[in-house]
């Protein structure tokens, strides 16, 4: 879905270099619109999970600037951080989920974070899990999931606080085919409710046929596909 | 970010390490009840001191010759002096009734010895509500310089013991006030950052969803300044526990029971609570600010 040309996510001539002489990206410019769904593609070590780490502030580029929703990241403080990444919902390749807590506590942590209590955040939480199909498991533990379970419960806690950049690094890395069309389609409905999706994933077969925008990350470039 | 979500978020945090936090609780409330220990006996060493204090006299012995005249006026500047309770003259006639008194069965001894051979002195009490040692001392020293003053005494040597013995005691509490509680501190701190060392990917991860520094801090100072104030109040506890079991076994002399021992004041039991807890708060935050950077 397209919304417009207005950008919210830009990067301008970004480099990012490891010591001694590794290049990750090499003066890569993007912008992406509002409500864009964007596949982020390249081989492994390309760097895509590092340019999605820059976009919310988790490394820093070492030239060039990136513009998130208007705002130059550099000249954010570290206490504005926080603020940026309400902003940017990330769902994890490694889901970097609470193992020993239950699918409710994970997906309100995004929600407790902004001072919500429970009896405010309940009702968001019980929707969006209910939306990934996982309601009838809402207080199992998130241990006691299938790796496709687990990833849908990663995906809910990323958009319950409804963000409108959805960064995905490698959403269905660890999952089969089924399970794997079924969290495409999850953000495809995030993408047509509003929300501006850039999804990293080394699996072409997922944007084959897709009239999506795909760009290509090589040599620290990035490509329009 | 309310307090209420924090308390609740501290609370949770306590109960999944209750032990972790229990036994922290333990080291503190021990290191406090030493400090208590210290302090209890410097309070009732300085009560003894000024007991005994305050019954030494300051005896100011005058110059034989000097006009008798003169007394009155004397009598009136002393009096009139700050922190002085009461003055009493002595004449050399009565200081000469008193050593007869004292020979008693051996009065023959003062045989033809001029009954005003003794100079005539003042005995001065010094007010009990201002008398510390160090205020003796400069109150002799003060009639000394006087030109009618033959003589001061005023038992100076056990003034002055005393006094040195009650500034080593008064050292060694804030000595001991001072390690105790960095100790207890660091203590906390320590445990605190097993804590965050146990679930830096919890933190992670709330980092990374958009929590503050103030979210995943707040409950880690919290529960330190709890740990803090529970485990004074239990030293403070176990302390009285402990001070009335001693009291009655020694105050079964008449001595002891003169001297009207006590525990500490509320105020300085307020104090211990709430500077227990700001030190394990401020150990814990420093703690904190090498692990939770964003």
């Amino acid at each position: 879905m397209l919304s417009g040309d207005q950008s919210v996510i830009e990067l301008r001539e970004v480099q990012k270099k490891y010591a001694p002489d590794i290049v990750a990206l090499e003066e890569a410019d993007l912008t992406i619109s509002k409500g864009e769904f964007v596949f982020l593609t390249g081989p492994s070590g390309a760097g895509k999970s590092t340019l999605l780490r820059m976009l919310y502030k988790a490394e820093e580029p070492t030239g060039g600037s990136i513009i998130i929703d208007g705002v130059d990241l550099s000249s954010l403080s570290k206490s504005q951080i926080p603020q940026l990444r309400r902003k940017v919902g990330v769902i994890f390749q490694d889901f970097k989920l609470l193992f020993n807590k239950t699918v409710f506590e994970n997906v309100a942590l995004s929600l407790e974070v902004l001072g919500l209590k429970k009896n405010q955040l309940s009702s968001r939480v019980r929707q969006v899990v209910e939306g990934v199909g996982l309601s009838d498991k809402l207080h199992r533990k998130v241990v006691q999931l299938s790796g496709g379970e687990q990833q849908r419960v990663a995906i809910a806690r990323a958009v319950v606080n409804r963000p409108p950049i959805i960064l995905a690094d490698e959403p269905t890395g660890n999952l089969d085919r089924k399970r794997t069309t079924e969290v495409v389609a999850l953000m495809e409905e995030l993408n047509a409710r509003g929300a501006t999706i850039l999804f990293a994933t080394h699996d072409e077969n997922l944007f084959t046929d897709t009239h999506r925008r795909v760009l290509r990350l090589k040599d620290g470039k990035i490509e329009e596909l | 970010m309310p307090l209420g979500i924090i308390f609740k978020r501290a609370l949770r945090d306590i109960r999944q390490n209750l032990v972790t936090h229990v036994m922290t609780t333990i080291v503190v409330a021990l290191t406090c009840l030493v400090f208590i220990f210290f302090s209890v006996f410097s309070l009732n060493l300085q009560r003894i001191a000024d007991h005994f204090g305050k019954e030494l006299a300051i005896v100011v012995y005058l110059k034989k010759d000097m006009p008798q005249d003169k007394i009155p006026s004397l009598y009136q500047k002393i009096v009139g002096m700050d922190g002085i309770e009461s003055v009493r003259f002595v004449s050399s006639e009565e200081a000469f009734k008193r050593l007869e008194k004292y020979f008693k069965d051996e009065k023959e001894v003062l045989e033809g010895v001029d009954p005003l051979f003794l100079p005539p002195s003042f005995e001065i009490q010094i007010d009990r509500a201002v008398y510390n040692p160090g205020r003796v001392r400069s109150i002799a020293q003060k009639f000394a310089d006087w030109p009618e003053v033959q003589k001061v005494q005023y038992g100076k040597e056990w003034v002055d013991r005393l006094e040195s013995f009650s500034k080593a005691v008064k050292a060694a509490v804030v000595a001991s006030a001072v390690l105790l509680l960095v100790m207890a501190a660091f203590v906390v701190s320590n445990t605190i950052k097993l804590t965050v060392y146990a679930r830096q990917d919890e933190i992670e991860i709330m980092r990374l969803v958009g929590a503050t520094n103030g979210f995943i801090q707040g409950p880690f100072l919290l529960a330190s300044f709890l740990q803090g104030v529970s485990g004074s109040l239990a030293a403070i506890v176990a302390g009285l526990f402990c001070y009335e079991y001693v009291l009655n076994i020694i105050t079964q002399t008449e001595l002891i029971k003169s001297l009207n021992l006590q525990f500490l004041p509320p105020l300085y039991m307020l104090t211990i609570v709430l500077v227990s807890g700001i030190f394990c708060v401020a150990g814990t935050a420093m703690a904190l600010r090498r692990f939770l950077t964003l």
